[in-house]
């Protein structure tokens, strides 16, 4: 029985420091054993967390995806870019490719006006009027985004031919009855560089075919035809509209540090043409794509910030829902806890022990939460067609706010478990 | 050689509702190193109490309290864990395992709190768990083992940071009485390779194991003698 062993010197080891205490590696080990220990109940606690950063991360990733999908396509659209339209300047400047409806004021004289007082600055000007329009070719058809307007407007628009070129400037002032058109018109008309099709029963020769640029967005440049605009005012212009109007004018500004004195000229010169001497009256407004980006700006960064009010509120939630547990894990364990303390457990010890525990449950659920996230909006993603652009910045936030959440929320039931006396832990039944 | 263990005019009062109830009306007891003491008394005479002092889990109310030369009634909580950690070895009646660990990190528990490195505190579990006649079962939680086994963990627990006083807490309990006498055995095997141990009971045949029998009834030492037929089991 009483097997005699040589006995280690144990008074050597222990270490002389008294502060010294339980090794983190150990106190991980043994939050990881509760909280493995009792699967089920882990996962329950740390939903909160869990479904707050993955909302967080997912609509986050969708909204930037968005926005830079959006900011892409005002990019395509022409660089330098701003536009001349009819009717009224709209306060706050909302986004600014919105064609204003109403009575088309602008005309032809006022952009040959501004095409030479400003030639020096513009590298293009392009006039536009457009309307949608039945293309048929054979027994194929489609509906159309008929665009009239000069040969710039390949230059401004960002719209230059794939296959073949832009019509000319010939082309224009002979009324020739040539298009340049999208990529799925040229697709679903079965048209290669040179065939006819008919608009309104008048034929038309295709002298450009447009590259693939996406069917997302508002522009779709995939269904658009664009003819010379005096072709346009000729042979498609609706009997209404007078034919010396034009609804658009596209001018792309040469030096981009130039841009904004132009627009300002650009609005001087247009009320000098109009008459106009009180910007109240102005029947025309005069938009920068960058008012339009900036705009959009704004837009993304209120919508980050309520993105953020609702991530703080889960992760307010999901903290509550990890005190709430934690309080009752104490309650459980106040036995363990007597027992460690008789075995030598400081409060620090304890406390260290219960707070890792409540870290680890938040951290693992923040990390579980940003790859539900990320999984979510690829999918989401997938579907809506947007590809998702995963801030590193939103996820280290989620994870550190997470982590925030497991101590704010973990020290309560930690110190308490802490302070427990020995003697009542041991007695708890 | 002076007392391992010394208290003096020990008095503990509770406080239930506005009454006072004195669980403890001021004892001295005296213990030498190498000693087996039974701790005796029916239900209700203190000796929990005293137990608990002496453990440092509760604070006397009044009285000295020396453990190894030292007064440890001024201690603060820190002070006292750390004197819990090295100086006293707890056995408890319903054995008071960690469930989440095996039991080789059961009996490393102790040697954890007081900073010992892995490698010594892994030689030193298994040093003491072969003490105790139970290395085979390093591996298997408490729940797979039984009653006087995890008894047997216990003691191999308290015994690994070389305490001056084993504190046993009705140690056979929740035993039958065959593992009872294994266990009694065991700690007069310990006691005759020269620990100190106390053992709190109830029963008198676990206490006719001891060579010195202490009795209390009321909160008071009711007799202090030397037992003259130490019972011996019959090796098993």
């Amino acid at each position: 029985m009483s097997l005699v062993l040589e006995q280690p010197r144990i008074t050597e080891l222990v270490s002389s420091n008294s502060q010294a205490g339980m090794p983190l590696g150990q106190t991980i080990q043994i939050a990881w054993r509760a909280i493995v220990g009792n699967p089920l109940r882990s996962i329950l606690t740390t939903l909160g967390v869990i479904i707050g950063v993955a909302a967080v991360i997912a609509l986050t990733s969708l909204g930037s995806g968005a926005t830079s999908g959006i900011q892409k396509q005002l990019e395509g659209l022409g660089t330098n870019l701003l536009t001349v339209s009819s009717g009224a300047a709209r306060g706050g400047g909302g986004i600014g490719l919105v064609r204003g409806g109403g009575q088309q004021t602008i005309t032809l004289d006022d952009v040959k006006a501004l095409r030479d007082q400003f030639s020096s600055r513009m590298s293009g000007i392009a006039p536009t009027v457009q309307r949608n329009i039945q293309a048929k070719a054979g027994t194929n058809n489609i509906s159309a985004t008929v665009i009239g307007s000069w040969v710039d407007y390949g230059l401004v628009r960002n719209t230059l031919p794939e296959k073949g070129a832009f019509f000319s400037e010939t082309d224009n002032s002979g009324r020739k009855r040539v298009a340049v058109i999208g990529y799925q018109v040229a697709t679903d008309l079965l048209l290669e560089v040179g065939s006819k099709f008919k608009l309104q029963g008048i034929s038309f020769t295709v002298v450009g075919i447009l590259a693939d640029k996406g069917d997302a967005g508002f522009a779709s440049p995939n269904t658009q035809v664009i003819v010379p605009l005096s072709t346009y005012s000729q042979r498609l212009g609706r009997q209404s509209a007078s034919a010396d109007t034009v609804s658009s004018v596209y001018i792309q500004g040469k030096d981009k540090d130039d841009l904004k004195q132009l627009q300002t000229d650009l609005i001087d010169a247009m009320a000098k043409l109009h008459k106009k001497e009180i910007p109240e009256d102005y029947d025309f407004n005069v938009q920068n794509q960058a008012d339009a980006l900036s705009s959009l700006n704004q837009v993304t960064s209120i919508l980050t910030l309520f993105l953020g009010g609702v991530a703080g509120i889960s992760l307010l939630v999901g903290g509550i829902g990890i005190m709430n547990i934690m309080l009752v894990s104490v309650t459980e364990r106040t036995r363990e806890i007597g027992i460690r303390k008789a075995l030598g457990a400081r409060p620090r010890d304890i406390l260290t022990q219960f707070l890792v525990e409540s870290i680890a449950l938040s951290v693992g659920g923040g990390l579980l939460g940003a790859a539900i996230g990320i999984g979510l909006a690829l999918l989401a993603g997938g579907a809506l067609n947007i590809t998702p652009v995963i801030g590193v910045s939103s996820v280290l936030l989620a994870f550190g706010f997470s982590a925030f959440v497991g101590i704010f929320f973990g020290y309560y039931p930690a110190s308490r478990a802490a302070k427990l006396q020995p003697v009542d832990a041991l007695r708890y039944e | 050689m002076p007392p391992i263990l010394e208290l003096n005019g020990i008095i503990k009062t509770y406080q239930l509702g506005d009454q006072e109830f004195q669980a403890l009306r001021g004892v001295d007891l005296e213990l030498q190193s190498g000693e087996m003491v039974a701790l005796m008394g029916p239900s209700g005479s203190g000796k929990t109490t005293l137990m608990q002092i002496i453990g440092l889990l509760d604070s006397p109310s009044q009285g000295a309290y020396q453990l190894r030369g030292r007064d440890v009634t001024t201690l603060n909580e820190n002070e006292r864990a750390r004197a819990r950690n090295l100086d006293i070895g707890f056995v408890f009646q319903a054995f008071y395992l960690l469930t989440r660990q095996n039991v080789l990190e059961n009996v490393e528990t102790p040697m954890i709190y007081a900073g010992i490195p892995a490698k010594e505190r892994r030689e030193r579990a298994m040093w003491a768990l072969e003490r105790v006649g139970i290395s085979d079962k390093w591996r298997n939680l408490p729940s797979q083992i039984s009653g006087g086994q995890k008894q047997r963990v216990a003691v191999a627990r308290a015994l690994t940071l070389e305490p001056a006083i084993l504190l046993a807490d009705e140690p056979t309990g929740n035993l039958d009485s065959r593992t009872s006498i294994e266990i009694m055995t065991l700690f007069q095997a310990l006691h005759n390779e020269g620990s100190t141990v106390i053992i709190v009971t109830h029963e008198p045949e676990i206490g006719e194991h001891c060579e010195r029998i202490v009795r209390l009834r009321d909160g008071l030492l009711e007799s202090d003698t030397p037992n003259r037929s130490i019972r011996k089991a019959v090796a098993a």
